[in-house]
């Protein structure tokens, strides 16, 4: 379940990445990168050892300032899972990690246009679920109808 | 009476039989379909549902023709015909009982064969006429299955026609008087029941309108009557199909063991009849428990197995009614 | 591996939508500069869905064809998208089960689950030990129910109709006893977080014990009716080939990534609800075609009924809720729960900022992935052989789109 983190850190560093560790309550470890050393980290933690080649799950949280990519990977090797997070601005750019990991073909074109980033080397960079030229639904500044908003429309 | 006048009336006999199968063959196909699938069929409209079809037929001829705005509107109008015509006038030459025949033609099977071999024709213009590329797959497909199929169909018919001498149906019938020729021919029965299920588009082979690949096939666009015709066809082509599997293989009119001359005259086509809604029985049966096989599957079965498997059993016939005439001359 | 296509960079994506220009029917004939007539042909680009009967939901398929080959295609979804998880966030930690129901609407227990221990995750809840026993209990019933489903609509792809009403008679039973403990055949809203809402009524154990009398014998008939059908086989193996590699790569979860080799199950390897008490295998198959998926599901069925079984006859006595506020306001923090789902790891990520409802909820589609690895798969097959392979990988369009 828990990975190993010093061979994550000893991973990262020889990829040149910059990246903070914390353990988080109920979470596991979370490795926290710059969004521009994405797809070095990505490729290392697929590379290393103990090969996180898995790519669970990959969204976005708005915390208010910016959003929070979240990279979920998996190693079975190990039966490890590692959260990877980058912090995008709002309307930055999102880079795609497709020909690292190919699961990440739609997770990257959801959380592109459910956050309004743009997509950056995706062979495919259309919305996936949404109609083009919607809002950013996700973004905790699109505001959603409430109950008594609907009741009193 | 006039030779005009019997011929009118041979021809609505036909249509009035073509009409009523196909009625009755619905309600057979839902009750039978519906039981073999844990459910019941129709069971509303009169007793145990038996006019649910007839409000269906009405409901076909009341409904609005929608015509597809950018379909080839000649093509697509002349379709059912010449899936439908064909389809009737097959009946021609199918001997119900030794008078009950509407054209007693010496070339009766391969008229019908030939025939039928039409009804494809109607089906790749019904395809290609919709402008959709659902049907144009349909189409092409039920091209492709009837040059397969074509050739294997006729080539398992030939074995009873050697065994009998005749290409005349009725001839064949009565030279079954003894033996059924499903016994002698026994693969040639079978190439002749998969090439049929494969003629008559029935399930295990329903390439042309398979429903989970191409939505409808080539009766995507078709509606109200035009549709029914369509649909009607294929019944017919069902029971056209099932006729000749028992005139061929089956005994026509004769029952097992019993010679001809105790039944009255007007039971030999009772007894055809039943014998025929048997074998379409059969069929739904198949219809109802089979999955379907692919296009190139379906194909390659025609090309390399079938096409000589009944060439080289036409060959073991051949030499059999040559050479050993002293076991086929009781046939004989 | 065995086959040699590029899985990754797969021929590419059709651009952007439908041509608008009519698109020009095949077969023109040229003549070439030597003379000789030959058949020139057009790729044909048709649009398979949304109201497909094939594509098992509102999936649209944008394929080119060359004759009945498909040479790209590209899946296009988003029909049935409604927000789940933007509405969760205002909704409180009791409310957002009838959501997640609707996701993936076949398995809804299970979806309940997912997000029922997200939320004991971050928010330090002990579940009594019989609400655990009866989450397990009512994820297998489910999970038989949905297998079943995917089994009926496996033999109307390879088109065989009877399959599916067989299918559908066992999956009415199953229902009924959901409906009978939770008050609804398919949107249950049944677990919560804390426990489950009703314990199991007298009525409904003693329908699943006649039901549970009668299933050996039905699933025996299942799989002679299809799997041990040659027609079926003929269609169904060495078709749609997943290797290991791919399915890892595509982060393929579930039934299929077990038929392609990797034997990884949420339930054995990270255990939650009371499987690390039940005694099931994990069938696990080597090929990886749409028949290893098959005989992996079909297994899998008889795993659930031997499951259903030690519930019922070791269900623990206990509470069926646990002490929870009636608002309930986990702490802050994050948290990751993940479930199997009959379409593979249904995760739930959940961030709790302290209020009553969550402050974001991801909910990890495992039928999304298994449908772009259906995508990549796409080029080089029959139209055909395309259906069976997208039936094969069991997807519910409810929780792609979500």
């Amino acid at each position: 379940m828990q990975p190993d983190p010093t061979l994550i850190a000893k991973t990262l560093a020889e990829a040149g990445v910059e990246a903070s560790f914390e353990e988080v309550r109920a979470l596991g470890y979370v490795v926290r990168i710059a969004p521009e050393s994405v797809r070095a980290a990505i490729g290392a933690l697929k590379d290393c050892s103990r090969s996180f080649d898995f790519l669970v799950d990959l969204f976005g949280i708005d915390t208010g300032e910016a959003i929070d990519v979240v990279y979920h990977v998996r190693s079975f090797g190990d039966d490890a899972e590692l959260h990877v997070k980058a912090e995008h601005a709002y309307d930055s750019v999102l880079t795609s990690v497709w020909d690292i990991l190919p699961a990440a073909l739609m997770a990257e074109r959801e959380c592109a246009e459910m956050f309004g980033l743009k997509l950056a080397g995706h062979p495919n960079p259309k919305h996936l679920l949404l109609t083009e030229g919607s809002q950013p639904l996700l973004r905790k500044s699109i505001e959603i109808r409430t109950a008594e908003e609907v009741r009193n429309r | 009476m006039s030779p005009v006048l019997v011929a009118i009336l041979r021809v609505l006999a036909a249509v009035g039989l073509m009409l009523m199968n196909g009625v009755v063959l619905i309600y057979m196909l839902r009750k039978v379909l519906g039981h073999l699938h844990v459910r019941l069929g129709p069971t509303e409209l009169g007793p145990a549902g038996m006019f649910q079809t007839t409000a269906d037929v009405l409901k076909l001829l009341t409904k609005e023709d929608i015509l597809p705005t950018r379909v080839d509107k000649v093509l697509f109008f002349l379709a059912p015909g010449m899936v439908f015509v064909p389809s009737l006038m097959a009946y021609a030459a199918i001997p119900f009982s030794p008078t009950w025949i509407a054209a007693n033609l010496n070339l009766g099977l391969l008229f019908t064969i030939g025939i039928l071999s039409l009804v494809p024709l109607g089906i790749v213009a019904a395809g290609w006429s919709s402008h959709n590329k659902w049907s144009l797959l349909g189409g092409m497909r039920a091209v492709a299955q009837q040059i397969t199929y074509e050739v294997p169909l006729l080539l398992a018919a030939l074995p009873p026609v050697m065994l009998a001498g005749s290409l005349n149906l009725a001839d064949i019938v009565r030279a079954q008087g003894t033996v059924w020729y499903w016994l002698p021919c026994f693969p040639a029965f079978l190439f002749f029941l998969v090439s049929g299920l494969i003629e008559a588009n029935q399930t295990p082979f329903d390439m042309s309108e398979a429903d989970s690949e191409l939505v409808a096939g080539f009766a995507t666009e078709y509606s109200s009557m035009k549709f029914g015709l369509l649909f009607l066809a294929e019944f017919s082509n069902t029971f056209l199909f099932a006729s000749l599997m028992v005139t061929l293989f089956l005994g026509g009119w004769h029952l097992p063991f019993v010679p001809d001359s105790i039944v009255p005259a007007i039971g030999l086509p009772v007894i055809f009849m039943v014998k025929v809604y048997l074998v379409i029985f059969c069929l739904m049966w198949i219809r109802g428990t089979l999955p379907r096989v692919r296009i190139d599957q379906l194909l390659q079965l025609g090309w390399k197995i079938l096409l000589p498997a009944s060439l080289a059993w036409i060959m073991v016939t051949a030499a059999g009614v040559k050479l050993f005439p002293m076991i086929f001359g009781g046939v004989r | 591996m065995s086959d040699p296509r590029d899985i990754v960079k797969h021929s590419g994506w059709i651009a952007a939508d439908v041509p608008t220009e009519p698109v020009t029917l095949p077969a023109v004939l040229v003549e070439p500069p030597c003379g000789v007539k030959e058949l020139m042909t057009e790729n044909l680009v048709v649009n398979m869905g949304p109201q497909h009967p094939s594509t098992h939901g509102v999936l649209r398929l944008l394929l080119e064809l060359d004759g009945e080959q498909i040479v790209r295609g590209e899946a296009v979804v988003g029909y049935l998208h409604r927000g789940i998880e933007k509405l969760a966030e205002h909704r409180r930690y009791n409310a957002v089960g009838t959501l997640m129901d609707r996701g993936d609407y076949v398995s809804g227990i299970m979806n309940e689950l997912a997000f029922a221990l997200a939320a004991e995750k971050v928010g330090e809840i002990e579940v009594p030990r019989r609400a655990s026993w009866l989450r397990v209990m009512m994820s297998e019933i489910n999970r038989l129910a949905s297998h079943l489903v995917w089994y009926g609509t496996m033999g109307l792809d390879a088109g065989a109709m009877g399959q599916f009403l067989y299918a559908v008679r066992d999956r009415e039973n199953l229902l009924d006893i959901l409906e009978d403990v939770s008050g609804q055949r398919m949107m249950f809203n049944y677990v919560r977080p804390g426990g489950v809402v009703n314990d199991i009524t007298t009525t409904a154990e003693a329908k699943l014990r006649t039901f549970l009398k009668t299933i050996d014998g039905y699933m025996e008939e299942h799989s002679a009716l299809l799997g041990g059908n040659e027609i079926f086989q003929g269609r169904m193996r060495g078709v749609g080939i997943v290797t290991k590699e791919m399915a890892v790569a595509f982060g393929i979860t579930g039934a299929n990534l077990r038929a392609s080799g990797l034997s990884f199950d949420v339930r054995r390897d990270r255990p939650y609800a009371a499987y690390d008490e039940m005694h099931f295998d994990i069938p696990v198959a080597s090929e990886g075609d749409c028949y290893a998926r098959y005989l992996v599901r079909m297994e899998e069925m008889r795993q659930s009924i031997r499951i259903i079984r030690q519930c019922l006859d070791g269900m623990p006595e206990g509470d069926h809720m646990g002490k929870i506020a009636k608002v309930f306001r986990p702490p802050a923090g994050e948290a990751y729960a993940a479930v199997e789902s009959p379409r593979g790891e249904l995760g739930v990520y959940l961030v709790s900022d302290g209020t009553d409802s969550p402050y974001r909820m991801r909910y990890r589609p495992p039928a999304l992935y298994a449908l772009q690895l259906g995508e990549a798969m796409l080029p080089g097959l029959l139209i055909a052989d395309a259906v069976v392979s997208l039936g094969s990988l069991d997807f519910v369009l409810g929780e792609i789109d979500r």
